[in-house]
């Protein structure tokens, strides 16, 4: 198939975004910490409070990831290799507190404990373990599912207990797994901001939330940069540490064996049952909490909170109605799935374009190794001031939320178009289609279906998007993330219930574009391939 | 002579339906059994349900005169050797050959001096460090056969064994394993749809039809 005349010029675009959005505010950034007043950052890096946080950071990260994989084993052995009614519905269920935005997580964690026992460190550690348990889940239960059950058998013949077969055998083989899910859950809960603000102590802090303490109350600029700089490296070096560990396995993939029915009787038959609950209670526990926060005031149940959204006094003077931050989140949204899903999608198209052409849709993952917090203070720093200030624009926000969005977008486009059968094109071609004509009778249909998905994730992001919106938006106009914050941080249960109702909307809209992105996947795909 | 395996009136069922009943099958020591019948007729949930790793629906199984119809799979005495090789993927050669050794208790050092002895004497002599994925299909299968005889089991169930090589290779190792077999006095259960591979092994061969009751 002749290859359409645009098409080796769809970089363009894409590539231009990522100079003027990324590459430049980044830039920008590093020059004014190396040229400010407060010395160059390489000398902070001497600061003992910087090594402090890290450390910290560290532990309770390294604890969130032992949790998380210490729930999320037992769950992903069942889930993965047993045949049961539900399981479907017990997969999916498992994947809801990945896709809730942190700062609900972090309210519905606060709404469950209240002013019980786990406070603090603690709390913080199990919200990170309850994000990620999805991680852990997936990862390790794909691999789990092609583990052939007749290895562990072989075992025992040999004289190995259930429990030798399993660390023998078993733990061995799922090894790359846990070792890649692990460095994701370390590196999410090393660099997460919105759940440590929110149920942290003034003690418990990451390097994500010392950078936005620098910059916005500090206004420490090299030590932020600093700040960055330490997060950087030990994030690189634990992912590369994670791919080294996932590279090194002999195991070779056959065929999947079948699901195994559920044990008949006695203690594995309860063993997966109750493994099936656990996951139940401990995914939906937080969300029920926040549920009944947005109706719970002093004087029992009620719809204030609810009835309340609307008004400007809702606890929130200074801040705008709830109700009008959730109109400028959905306007971001709308204007995020706009533009991350041209941006991403031509760097994913830009797969199909011969030679170099290829590299920017590499490059539209960079991103991703990028802080939310450092996206938004890069962005705030070249573009939220004379001569180009974009902040009265609405643009500024759903561009830096594009940013955070167009990998995704990527990462769901490019395999696709990848993996189609582009004889299509050829057929069309031999009858006479132009090269155009050709290439969307090729791509066309699956383009539109997987362009459309993107596009709704990406809205999904913006909607949850707490580090980069935190710096960005307005006092008057912030979006429902940055509302929910700014309401927990004032006194009166008003504004808590407020925040809790703001919050159960967030989470019905995520898990409403989720569904409808799964059915539109499951369905259309299922026959564009 | 106490047999090395017998079965009484066992039942075979497959998630929770039983499908036979009434088997029973006596092996004497040292004797190769083959039993013959297409695929999906039962077979491995015979050699499952002997081993323990397919739950019972009723009937004795007795390994050496001892009723092992209530033990866990480790305490059966029974070898099992799959159509697959399922070897080890992250151990070596060598160490996948010492692993019911060292179930055993055996010291690390003996337990590969013997790996290797058993590995010699199945003809893969100086492979032990390979990593089991440089192994040829029919070199897999002989050290899953060194694997399964290293702990000296009462009796050795073979599942297919040869059916994933190629009919050459098969005729072969045949061959060889009834020798190997026959050498180390074990008795074996070896089960397959291919007569003249059952023919060329066993001592006796039985129609899986024949052994329900």
């Amino acid at each position: 198939m002749t290859t359409p005349r645009w098409l080796p010029w769809v970089w363009l675009l894409p590539a231009a975004f990522l100079a003027a959005f990324l590459a430049y505010p980044l830039v920008h950034l590093a020059t004014t910490i190396a040229s400010g007043s407060g010395g160059f950052a390489l000398t902070r890096l001497a600061s003992p409070a910087l090594w402090q946080v890290a450390a910290l950071a560290t532990v309770q990260a390294l604890l969130s990831t032992l949790l998380a994989l210490v729930a999320g084993l037992p769950i992903a052995n069942v889930v993965s290799r047993y045949r049961f009614r539900g399981r479907a519905l017990a997969q999916a269920l498992v994947t809801v507190p990945f896709v809730l935005p942190t700062v609900v997580v972090a309210l519905a964690f606060r709404s469950l404990f209240g002013s019980g026992l786990p406070q603090g460190f603690l709390l913080v550690v199990l919200a990170h373990a309850y994000v990620n348990l999805a991680v852990v889940v997936r990862i390790v239960g794909a691999q789990w599912s092609q583990h052939d059950p007749n290895l562990e058998n072989v075992a025992r013949t040999l004289g190995a207990t259930r429990w030798q077969a399993f660390t023998d055998v078993t733990l061995p083989s799922l090894r790359p797994s846990i070792a890649s899910s692990a460095a994701v859950v370390f590196v999410f809960s090393f660099t997460s901001l919105g759940i440590v603000l929110l149920v942290g102590d003034s003690a418990t802090r990451t390097l994500e939330v010392q950078i936005l303490r620098q910059t916005s109350v500090l206004l420490d600029f090299p030590g932020a940069a600093a700040s960055a700089l330490v997060q950087l490296v030990i994030v690189t070096i634990v992912l590369l540490a994670g791919a080294v560990a996932t590279r090194r396995s002999p195991t070779r993939v056959m065929a999947p064996p079948a699901l195994r029915p559920v044990p008949e009787r006695g203690l594995g038959r309860a063993a997966v049952y109750a493994t099936v609950m656990f996951a139940g209670v401990i995914v939906l526990a937080p969300v029920a909490a926040l549920i009944a926060a947005s109706f719970r005031t002093s004087s029992g149940l009620a719809l204030s909170w609810w009835s309340s959204l609307g008004s400007v006094d809702a606890g929130t003077t200074r801040l705008g109605s709830p109700a009008a931050a959730l109109a400028t989140s959905f306007g971001f949204a709308l204007l995020t799935a706009l533009i991350a899903g041209v941006v991403g999608g031509l760097a994913a198209v830009a797969v199909l374009a011969p030679g170099r052409a290829r590299l920017v849709s590499v490059l539209a993952i960079v991103p991703l190794g990028v802080s939310a917090a450092t996206l938004g203070l890069g962005l705030l720093l070249a573009y939220g001031r004379p001569p180009t200030d974009l902040r009265d624009s609405v643009l500024l926000v759903p561009i830096a939320h594009s940013l955070v969005a167009v990998p995704l977008v990527v990462a769901v486009v490019a395999p696709a178009l990848r993996g189609t059968d582009n004889r299509l094109g050829v057929v069309a071609a031999s009858l006479g289609a132009r090269p155009t004509r050709a290439f969307l009778t090729t791509y066309g249909s699956v383009l539109r279906v997987v362009m459309l998905a993107s596009a709704a994730l990406a809205g999904a992001v913006s909607l949850g998007e707490f580090g980069a919106a935190s710096f960005l938006t307005r006092t008057g106009s912030p979006t429902v993330p940055v509302q929910i914050v700014r309401l927990l941080g004032r006194p009166g249960e008003q504004s808590a219930g407020v925040a809790a109702a703001l919050a159960v909307i967030l989470v019905a809209l995520t898990l409403a574009v989720v569904l409808i992105v799964d059915r539109i996947g499951r369905s259309e795909l299922g026959t564009a391939s | 002579m106490t047999p090395r395996l017998e079965t009484r009136d066992l039942a075979l069922g497959y998630e929770g339906e039983v499908f036979a009943r009434g088997i029973c099958l006596s092996v004497a020591p040292a004797e190769i059994v083959a039993i013959l019948g297409p695929s999906g007729s039962g077979k491995s949930t015979l050699l499952g349900t002997v081993a323990g790793v397919v739950p019972g629906m009723g009937g004795t199984v007795l390994v050496d005169g001892r009723d092992v119809t209530n033990l866990p799979i480790h305490r059966r005495g029974v070898g099992l050797i799959f159509q697959q090789p399922l070897l080890f993927p992250h151990l070596t050669v060598r160490d996948n050959v010492a692993y019911g050794l060292r179930r055993q208790g055996v010291a690390r050092d003996e337990a590969r001096r013997r790996a290797d002895e058993l590995l010699d004497w199945v003809d893969l002599h100086g492979l032990g460090s390979r990593r089991t994925h440089e192994l040829s299909g029919g070199q897999a299968q002989r050290v899953a056969l060194a694997r399964a005889l290293a702990p000296r089991p009462s009796v050795l169930l073979l599942d297919e064994p040869f059916s994933a090589l190629d009919a050459e290779l098969r005729r072969r190792l045949a061959t060889d394993v009834a020798t190997m077999l026959r050498a180390h006095d074990v008795a074996a259960v070896h089960v397959t749809h291919d007569r003249a591979e059952a023919e060329s092994v066993a001592d006796r061969v039985l129609r899986l039809d024949e052994l329900f009751g």
